[in-house]
């Protein structure tokens, strides 16, 4: 970083050569590689589990299937895309397959028991606001979540996220204003003002 | 440009974007992970697939398709290689395509099992000695269907590398395997005289 706390083309290029050269070693079987990888995206991808999923536990698993997943997955990984971004799409995919589960084995009432967690982490921002803003993002149903995730976070597309989520594209669209709404209300943020 | 008050990004968004993207898990959870690597050196397996319905059926069509399209062209190229004399001509360019696809892979991080590839070389070495019953257009169009699926399960495979675990990709590559597969058989069922064998589904 420069002195103005921005990343330059030089930093970016060496940070990307340097991930390469781990992905490298961990498609060659290097666990040690493939352990810095985690060090270097557990945020990332805790941080998607956790919103998408509000209870920690279940981001913990998913998590950890996401990485185990990657590490299947890495021999064919060809850098077409950056691996951040490659792990964000396992990711996705760990927390939708554990959502199937869980319907499969729950039933209907498959979030009944989710509220007890369903709070940010406390390491999430020490910033009030922006501790009520996690706390109202956990707080709305899972599909609105999701989208809300997907395309108001993390900045998918509606056709990207609706893909992801198996969503027709107006549905997808549909939920995020759904989130949008519970959370202004939550928040007494009037909708759409600037 | 103007903007319209739909493009003004408004408080919520603003508050959305200033969340932190990373989030630290409250425990370490690498241990976890690291216990259930399994060493890189060990051949993949093949994971079970699973049987969607929808997905099945679309694969039944696939099969179907396939099977009565090549039977009909066998069927057709045989009468018409009763009709002229055996060529000893080889269709190289159709044997080397079935055996460079041999490294076909099953997705990222797994492989197609040895039966699969047992069975495939097999087909693939009677092949050059069932071809040549074949007149020059017969092969042409079999290279073609066998380039077809290659090149379908080339995409597939690509599209799985950006949705790794995708279960209904792995169910299309499945079934593309599968369909390679009954294409040769039939080719093999076809120009032998005295085999009467149906193409059978072969385990992956």
């Amino acid at each position: 970083m420069n002195e103005h706390g921005i990343e330059s083309e030089f930093e970016r290029a060496r940070r990307a050569a340097d991930e390469r050269a781990l992905v490298d070693s961990a498609q060659g079987g290097s666990t040690a590689a493939f352990e810095t990888l985690y060090r270097n995206h557990v945020g990332k991808v805790y941080g998607l589990c956790l919103r998408m999923t509000a209870n920690r536990a279940t981001a913990e698993d998913c998590t950890q299937e996401a990485f185990i997943q990657a590490w299947r997955s890495l021999p064919s990984f060809q850098n077409r895309s950056a691996f951040g971004t490659w792990l964000h799409r396992i990711a996705v995919n760990a927390v939708l397959a554990q959502g199937r589960k869980r319907r499969e084995r729950l039933g209907a009432d498959a979030s009944a028991d989710e509220d007890a967690e369903r709070l940010p982490h406390p390491d999430s921002g020490d910033d009030g606001g922006v501790l009520d803003l996690e706390r109202a993002i956990a707080m709305l149903p899972a599909g609105a979540r999701q989208v809300l995730v997907l395309v108001g976070l993390c900045g998918h597309s509606h056709e990207e996220a609706a893909a992801m989520l198996g969503l027709a594209v107006g549905t997808c669209k549909s939920q995020l204003h759904r989130a949008r709404q519970m959370l202004a209300e939550r928040l007494a943020v009037p909708e759409g003002q600037p | 440009m103007n903007q319209g008050p739909a493009d003004r990004p408004d408080r919520l968004q603003e508050a959305l974007s200033q969340l932190p993207r990373g989030i630290e898990p409250g425990r370490d959870l690498w241990p976890g992970i690291a216990a259930r690597l399994e060493p890189r050196s060990e051949p993949a397996r093949v994971r079970a697939v699973p049987r969607w319905a929808w997905a099945a059926a679309a694969a039944t069509v696939l099969v179907v398709a396939s099977s009565i399209v090549t039977a009909t062209l066998m069927r057709r190229e045989a009468a018409m290689t009763a009709r002229t004399a055996p060529t000893a001509q080889s269709a190289p360019e159709v044997v080397q395509a079935v055996a460079g696809s041999a490294t076909a892979a099953f997705g990222p991080g797994h492989r197609v099992g040895p039966a699969y590839l047992a069975n495939r070389r097999v087909l693939a070495r009677e092949l050059e000695v069932r071809l040549a019953r074949l007149p020059p257009e017969g092969r042409e169009q079999l290279a073609k269907n066998i380039a077809e699926l290659r090149r379908a399960s080339a995409e597939i495979n690509a599209a799985l590398e950006l949705h790794p675990g995708d279960p209904l990709l792995e169910e299309l590559l499945f079934n593309i395997y599968q369909d390679e597969i009954s294409v040769l058989a039939n080719v093999d069922r076809l120009t032998a005289a005295d085999t009467k064998t149906a193409p059978t589904r072969i385990p992956l």
